[in-house]
């Protein structure tokens, strides 16, 4: 550790970073790094107290009167720049998995696609670029080499907890089943009610044949249908439709 | 301070929600709770209601399964019968014109429900803990939303041990600690939250945070702390705007 820094300056690093990334709106590569430097910063703050603690114990002269022990001043700073650290800690985890919850619903919660995602941006331009770059682009920046290992553990099991949710939702004791999924798809967009039944899309990457109200289309790259919204809103979160 | 309240306004509006006639309640328990003269509202306004006081309000509001359930078996209803007439070639060129009226309708009302169902999926994930451990709150979710709230609440646990609690040495691994000057680290709802309150008709004195009643009358809007009208949102004598 280097003397010439204090206590917490590596936990305010790592709020920088998350910082950075909220007014950039772009999803950083986790640092294992400096969270590994951080908490080898706990073990030493806490190699520390024990040290002082120990001291104290040792030496019940040195207290000039009974409650004015002079190693607890020493114990009360590191005590306090732990429990910084672990906030540090816990808030930078908990701004990164916010974050990625909100792009997997804006994904409309295809897993696969968000962890091919190139990071930052909207979905929209995101899809154009995958589609740009075509099969050959595997680009290495993908939104899954910017994670640890446990948040691609959390972003499944978040996944299937609200697989879980949607199909027994709202069937316990309002009357019956009601079957939430079938009618209601929780992952579509909520940011602007829906106008008009049809909308114009254009087929920005070959998705395959999709049944919708008017048939099975078959959306080729380049194409553009007249479909109802309600069938291919999906496609459109996903990045493989515009919308014109 | 008085204004037209959304509910109004929608109400003084072209007359578009015939489709939702109001005479089919099953007489649920909710019922006798909502005011002489909001009986009057269609399903479709009630969830409007529930869904922007949802959206306002910093707590979680209790769940409206019964309306939910019934508008979806509405919606559900609808979609066969313009299925049907969608089948039937003798319908006539009005009659596609209705049908497609009916259809952006339900698309309408599906967004509503969406938004209100992932506006409390917003909270209950943002209070995951706090609602885990406390029994009182589970009264107002229904069971599919608890056992999220309990697993997401699991989740990010696990996810924080994996990280970073395990790697921590022994004395600083806790996930609950209470250290003077510092906010406790399970994250609760803010109910001094100020927020803006239209009252639906003349309400009981309520009492100001500076000790002073005050009493609202029909169609009053006051912007208080949450805490102040929480009582009587939940009777539904008011309403948040």
């Amino acid at each position: 550790m280097n003397n010439a820094s204090q206590y917490g300056d590596l936990a305010t690093q790592l709020l920088t970073e998350s910082r950075r990334s909220t007014a950039t709106n772009t999803l950083l590569k986790y640092n294992d790094v400096l969270v590994r430097a951080i908490i080898r910063e706990q073990r030493d703050l806490e190699a520390r107290i024990e040290a002082a603690l120990a001291r104290s114990a040792e030496n019940p002269a040195d207290a000039p009167e009974p409650g004015k022990d002079p190693y607890m001043s020493t114990i009360l700073l590191y005590q306090t720049a732990i429990f910084r650290n672990k906030r540090c800690l816990l808030a930078y985890h908990h701004h990164r998995i916010e974050f990625l919850k909100d792009l997997y619903w804006s994904v409309g919660g295809a897993l696969p696609l968000l962890l091919a995602l190139p990071p930052g941006g909207t979905h929209a331009n995101a899809g154009a670029q995958a589609g740009g770059a075509g099969a050959a682009g595997a680009a290495p920046q993908d939104v899954r080499s910017k994670l640890s290992p446990h948040e691609v553990d959390f972003l499944r099991s978040y996944a299937a907890s609200l697989l879980t949710l949607r199909t027994e939702a709202f069937s316990s004791d309002a009357g019956g089943a009601v079957g939430l999924t079938e009618d209601i798809d929780l992952l579509a967009p909520i940011s602007h009610p829906p106008k008009d039944l049809q909308v114009h899309v254009r087929v920005v990457r070959d998705c395959g044949v999709v049944h919708t109200e008017l048939g099975a289309i078959d959306f080729k790259r380049g194409h553009r249908f007249l479909v109802r919204r309600s069938d291919i809103e999906h496609l459109i979160v996903q990045g493989y439709l515009e919308e014109l | 301070m008085a204004g037209p309240s959304f509910i109004d306004r929608a109400r003084s509006a072209a007359d578009d929600d015939d489709d939702f006639p109001i005479g089919d309640f099953p007489g649920g328990g909710r019922q006798t709770i909502i005011p002489q003269d909001l009986a009057e509202e269609t399903p479709f306004q009630q969830l409007i209601r529930h869904w922007m006081n949802e959206r306002h309000a910093p707590d979680i509001l209790p769940g409206q399964e019964m309306l939910l359930g019934r508008l979806l078996d509405h919606i559900r209803k609808q979609s066969s019968d313009v299925e049907l007439l969608r089948a039937d070639p003798d319908s006539s060129e009005e009659e596609h014109f209705r049908i497609m009226l009916v259809q952006t309708e339900v698309e309408r009302v599906k967004f509503v429900i969406r938004s209100y169902i992932r506006t409390r999926l917003h909270k209950i994930e943002k209070y995951a803990k706090y609602i885990s451990a406390n029994p009182e709150i589970h009264e107002k979710l229904s069971k599919a939303e608890l056992d999220h709230a309990r697993r997401y609440a699991r989740l990010v646990d696990y996810h924080f041990n994996q990280s970073v609690l395990q790697s921590l040495p022994e004395q600083q691994r806790s996930s609950e600690e209470n250290v003077p000057f510092m906010p406790p680290m399970t994250a609760q709802p803010d109910k001094l939250r100020p927020v803006f309150a239209h009252a639906l008709q003349d309400c009981p004195p309520m009492r100001l945070p500076d000790g002073t009643m005050s009493e609202m009358q029909k169609g009053q809007i006051v912007l208080v702390p949450f805490y102040v009208v929480e009582q009587l949102l939940l009777r539904g004598e008011v309403e948040l705007v």
